[in-house]
């Protein structure tokens, strides 16, 4: 990227050429560990001066290696992600740290470690529920992490760095709430493409140099002149992964998207890790409970012996309904990628969700190609025609 | 004041011209072909002739359909759904469900007052749309708009496998092969679009009175396997090709009026009749 | 369910009395259950949750098999169509939209009655929902979505599932172990309360045994299923899985009519018999089999193609000396996590890293000296299919066996083309001719 460069250019540069800073890091001497999904604690990795890195699919890449491994019929953003780390785009990687957040994270991370050859590689298992056992469960296996991180960098982790590293990503969670601030205003001071592009930056540098960048990008949106232009609609899209630009862009042509409820938009920054003796019991904490993808099983009550679909629904979506107030929603869209099992499950009942709170609301499916785009398109402005007419 | 609507579906370009009392004064189809997008100027001009009117006669074009963006001389794009709910509601003010099965997609629309309240639409697969019967007469021999006529002679129900349309071109192979006759085979290739179609318009709740569109609701058979399916009185237009691009020319006429009303002046595009770009060209 | 008109697998004699067993657990339990007999729905759990329910005494249904017989039976259709309309997607699992559909019309439509059109009495409306975690995201999600139709609630069981590396990283079995027995506790109180009677620790002492002791037997005779010829096929393992996996019926009466078949397999071993009347190739399948199109094994045993081991899913755990382990909770946890990690010192040593459901095929395939595999990947069913690249991928890298693979789906029966699949046994046959050469040369023994 040009020295130049800074805010909202710089991330949108970073976000075309994702790697590039990874690469850059990597001659200098670091250790770059690449993850699939916002569920790795990154703090673990940044307190032992590596270099985490969201290997990320790209919606232009046709999948070709993928498939000797996985069948068409599975998440298309994993079974990108795979295609390009077999055709060797992340060949700078020194190591990889994959979850079972779902089963495809699951099931890839397996395949990926049997095809490829990196020094290092982990897999963290993970629970469904957030009962107090899944909990402590949870807790050590970000411990038996933190000892096969300390083999490979032959490094004990101390206390005071992973301290350090938490704070860092508070205050890095901090500044995207923040410029999630900048969309409540009508027109919005940034917009959905914009986010997309610098939350895709933040996962791809150092938590230092993303923290420089936001502070950087939220100033530049305080003060600049042209924001976006004001649409009819003020749009959130609930989804399990929209970390791509075109398709945000799809809805911005119409709306503004001022809320982007998936782990492209806010959902890894809305909360905060929260300061314990052992800072782990933080960590698991936050990760199991804090970050609200489909894929934790959550209920009014845990263990509850009785069932009332309401507090049901509150228990699940509740936390939608602040987000609406706050910023002024006039739409929602849940936009699913094809295949994936834990969002495509709530579909009706996130429906009759919004529908009880009076928000209108459309499902709409797209498999993470660019084939998508056109289709989408049509579903995203006759989904706007019909609540702005 | 005169309107057009352009609708450049995946098969067929269509062209409604109005005047200002909603009185059709034209109406061409014609065959997209491979390079779709180019066609839409041709289309306009025979439509044009057949009113005998200049394009500069015309006030506002309203462009839909999946070629919406690329039609140079359209004052504005609206969606396909919108423009669907509109044109059938004219024809039928009653209109409160619409079904539209096309070659590539099949759209179920939720109307009220005339406008478009709700939607879904399948695109992702063919066993969903008018492509089903197009693979499916192909495997058979017979031609597509023969299909109707033939199933009507059914003597019997025969289950068809509804979730791939490549495998029930084989399973209709399989069929024939069994000696199975060929009407039992297409009206169970109906009931099995007809099902699938209907399970679509069922996630938005079906109310009467429900329109059948596109060029599937040509099909006699078709349209008696919906009434089975659905349950209810299905309702064809005329001429059910052409809602999409009715409806766009009285979305025309409305919103230009509306704005004439309002002492607006609405920003229009060079009334040139060029060939439309392709969608990658034009919009990126 | 498809006619079998020539019956060429010589069945053992052992598994029909097993069957009938099963079936009479069935038809016995729908009676009870008709009869105002509190139901529970669960999902297949892996030995854990199971044994709590059946020492708790209450009949336990579940949805997944359900799924199997409503498509079997052809009303599935109607469950699917309605799943569709109340905006479930499509491509999500055929079973779990054949619940979704069922439950919207017994509680939709008709206010809690079983529908009438509904196969071998139906699934009434349960006390609570037991979920699991194992296996898949499906598992434990759609039970929840299941809140939209009824107000029963819900208990997913966690099912820990660690990196085949990982595992070995110093206490991790005793932290799985602790939060498995920690949260089969709470599960236990849970049960207590929904059902209003305290746990009889003494019968859950009883039943974890007998579940232990009815799958040792079973492992052993499918152990016996090495020897050339195979005396018994995949069919004969399907009709008597139920017994072992979902603990169908009275244990005791299970763990004899288990033993029953344990001797008849060893003399059919003693004298030679084998389960096709020609042993030609030994094959392995993968996962579910095509329920409804079961004949299809027969048409290939005219070809001498024998089914010598099959579905890791539906196996017994290798077995494990529990009998010092005095908490029936750690029993069963243990015997639980056996299903899953018995596997895992093998699969490290082989460095086969790629998926704990993958491994046990290159077991298989090489324990059982399989010539093929027959891959039956399923539509709307991923957790099935997800492996099946990778192990086709790896017996060809790893052991020089080649796979077919074959294409069905688990609610649309008509995917499953028999005609089809059987003209691609003969090319295959040349195949697996090609790869016994091949094998011989890379000195592998057979």
């Amino acid at each position: 990227m040009s020295d130049k460069s800074k805010g909202l250019n710089k991330a949108r540069e970073i976000y075309s050429n994702n790697s590039q800073r990874a690469r850059e890091l990597k001659a200098a001497g670091k250790k770059i560990i690449g993850y699939p999904c916002v569920y790795v604690p990154l703090e673990l990795l940044t307190a032992l001066d590596l270099v985490p890195y969201r290997t990320c699919g790209d919606i232009k890449e046709p999948v070709t290696e993928a498939d000797r491994a996985l069948p068409h019929s599975f998440c298309p953003i994993m079974r990108n992600c795979l295609d390009c780390a077999l055709k060797g785009k992340n060949d700078f990687l020194d190591g990889m740290v994959t979850i079972h957040s779902c089963d495809p994270q699951e099931k890839t991370a397996r395949i990926w470690e049997s095809y490829t050859n990196y020094p290092y590689f982990h897999f963290i298992d993970m629970p469904v529920t957030v009962r107090p056992e899944a909990l402590e469960y949870f807790k050590s296996q970000l411990n038996d992490f933190r000892k096969t991180l300390e083999a490979f960098t032959g490094k004990k982790l101390p206390k005071d760095k992973l301290e350090a590293a938490i704070k860092s990503y508070n205050q890095q969670r901090t500044l995207v709430r923040e410029l999630y601030e900048l969309t409540k205003p009508s027109p919005p001071r940034i917009s959905g493409t914009e986010i997309v592009q610098v939350v895709k930056a933040l996962t791809s540098l150092p938590v230092s140099e993303g923290n420089d960048l936001l502070t950087e990008v939220i100033g530049e949106v305080k003060s600049r002149t042209d924001v976006p232009e004001k649409k009819l609609t003020r749009l959130l899209i609930w989804s399990s992964t929209l970390d791509d630009a075109d398709i945000m862009q799809v809805f911005e042509d119409k709306a503004n998207v001022v809320m982007n409820e998936s782990c492209g938009g806010i959902r890894a920054y809305r909360a905060a890790v929260k300061s314990t003796y052992d800072p782990l019991e933080g960590l698991a904490s936050y990760y199991l409970n804090e970050i609200t993808c489909a894929r934790t099983f959550r209920q009014a009550t845990p263990g509850e012996t009785g069932k009332d679909y309401a507090r049901d629904l509150q228990s699940r979506f509740g936390y939608l309904k602040g987000i609406i107030r706050d910023w002024k929603i006039s739409g929602a869209v849940m936009l699913l990628v094809r295949y994936c099992d834990p969002f495509a499950f709530e579909m009706p009942s996130l429906k009759d969700y919004f529908d009880s709170i009076g928000v209108p609301s459309t499902y709409i499916e797209y498999d993470y190609t660019t084939g998508a785009l056109a289709p989408l398109r049509t579903r995203a402005e006759a989904f706007l025609e019909t609540i702005s007419q | 004041m005169h309107f057009a609507g352009v609708d450049i579906g995946s098969t067929m370009t269509k062209v409604v011209l109005i005047d200002k009392s909603d009185n059709q004064l034209s109406c061409i189809k014609g065959p997209t072909g491979p390079e779709h997008r180019r066609l839409a100027n041709e289309v306009m001009r025979q439509a044009l002739q057949q009113a005998s009117l200049q394009i500069d006669d015309i006030s506002y074009i309203i462009a839909t359909g999946y070629g919406r963006l690329n039609v140079p001389f359209a004052d504005r794009q609206i969606t396909e759904l919108s423009c669907h709910a509109r044109g059938v509601s004219t024809l039928f003010p009653g209109v409160r469900t619409a079904i539209d099965i096309g070659g590539q997609d099949a759209k179920c629309m939720r109307i009220h007052d005339g406008r478009l309240i709700s939607f879904v639409m399948n695109d992702k697969c063919a066993a969903g749309t008018g492509r089903f019967l197009e693979v499916t007469a192909t495997a058979l021999g017979i031609k597509l708009e023969d299909m109707g006529d033939i199933s009507l002679k059914a003597t019997k129900r025969i289950h068809i496998s509804n979730l791939c349309t490549i495998f029930a071109q084989q399973e209709v192979i399989a069929l024939l092969s069994r000696g199975e006759k060929p009407e039992n085979i297409v009206a169970g290739l109906h009931d099995a679009l007809a099902s699938r179609v209907a399970a679509l318009a069922r996630r938005l709740g079906i109310e009467p009175d429900l329109v059948l569109t596109g060029g599937v609701a040509k099909n006699i058979g078709m349209v008696r396997a919906m009434k089975d399916s659905l349950g209810c009185e299905v309702l064809v237009p005329e001429e059910p090709l052409i809602t999409g691009a009715l409806g766009a020319a009285i979305l025309a006429k409305e919103i230009y009026t509306k704005a004439v009303e309002a002492g607006q002046v609405l920003p229009t595009k060079s009334r040139r009749l060029e060939k439309a770009t392709f969608f990658a060209e034009e919009h990126r | 369910m498809a006619d079998e008109k020539k019956k060429t697998i010589n069945r053992l004699k052992s598994m029909y009395p097993l069957r009938a067993k099963v079936n009479e657990t069935y038809l016995k339990s729908v009676e009870a259950i008709q009869a105002g007999k509190p139901a529970v729905w669960a999902m297949l759990n892996f030995y854990y949750g199971d044994p709590v329910l059946k020492a708790m005494d209450v009949e336990v249904v579940y949805p997944e098999n359900y799924g199997a017989i409503a498509a079997a039976m052809g009303v599935a259709r109607e469950y699917l169509d309605r799943a569709d309309a109340e905006g479930f997607p499509t491509h999500l699992c055929g079973y779990s939209l054949t619940t979704l559909g069922y439950a919207s019309r017994m509680m939709k439509e008709l206010k809690g009655q079983i529908p009438p059109e509904a196969p071998l009495g139906g699934m009434p409306k349960p006390l609570f929902l037991m979920s699991s975690a194992a296996i898949c995201d499906a598992r434990y999600k759609w039970f929840q979505a299941l809140g939209r139709y009824m107000d029963a609630p819900v208990w997913p069981l966690e099912a820990p599932i660690p990196g085949i590396k990982e595992f070995f990283i110093e206490g991790y079995y005793g932290r799985m172990v602790k939060l498995g027995v920690k949260h089969l506790r709470d599960f236990v109180a849970f049960v207590e309360k929904m059902v209003g009677k305290k746990m009889d620790w003494d019968k859950l002492d009883k039943t974890a045994n007998l579940m232990i002791e009815v799958n040792r037997v079973w492992h052993e005779i499918n152990e016996l299923r090495k020897v050339n010829p195979c005396p018994m096929h995949s069919r004969d393992f399907w009709s008597a899985m139920p017994a072992a996996l979902f603990l169908a019926g009275d244990l005791e009466d299970s763990l004899r009519l288990y033993q029953d078949m344990y001797k008849e397999v060893k003399d059919r071993v003693n004298s030679h018999i084998g389960a096709v009347p020609n042993e030609k190739y030994r094959l392995v399948f993968a996962e579910l089999p095509p329920w409804h199109s079961l004949s299809f094994f027969d048409k290939l045993a005219e070809r001498g193609w024998n089914f010598v081991i099959e579905s890791f899913g539906y196996h017994p755990p290798i077995p494990l000396d529990l009998s010092k382990v005095s908490d029936p909770l750690e029993r069963i946890t243990k015997f639980s996590l056996q299903f899953l990690v018995g596997y895992y010192e093998d699969a490290r040593k082989q460095n086969v890293l790629g998926g704990t459901s993958a491994y046990p095929y290159l077991k298989y395939a090489k324990e059982w000296k399989c010539d093929g595999a027959i891959l039956h990947p399923l539509i709307s069913c991923r957790s099935a299919s997800t492996h099946l690249p990778y192990v086709s991928d790896m017996l060809m890298e790893k052991l020089k066996v080649p796979s077919l693979s074959i294409e069905g789906d688990i609610v649309d029966l008509r995917l499953f083309n028999p005609e089809d699949a059987l003209a691609k046994a003969e090319p295959f046959e040349e195949s697996m001719e090609h790869y016994r050469k091949v094998r011989k040369q890379e000195g592998l023994d057979w």
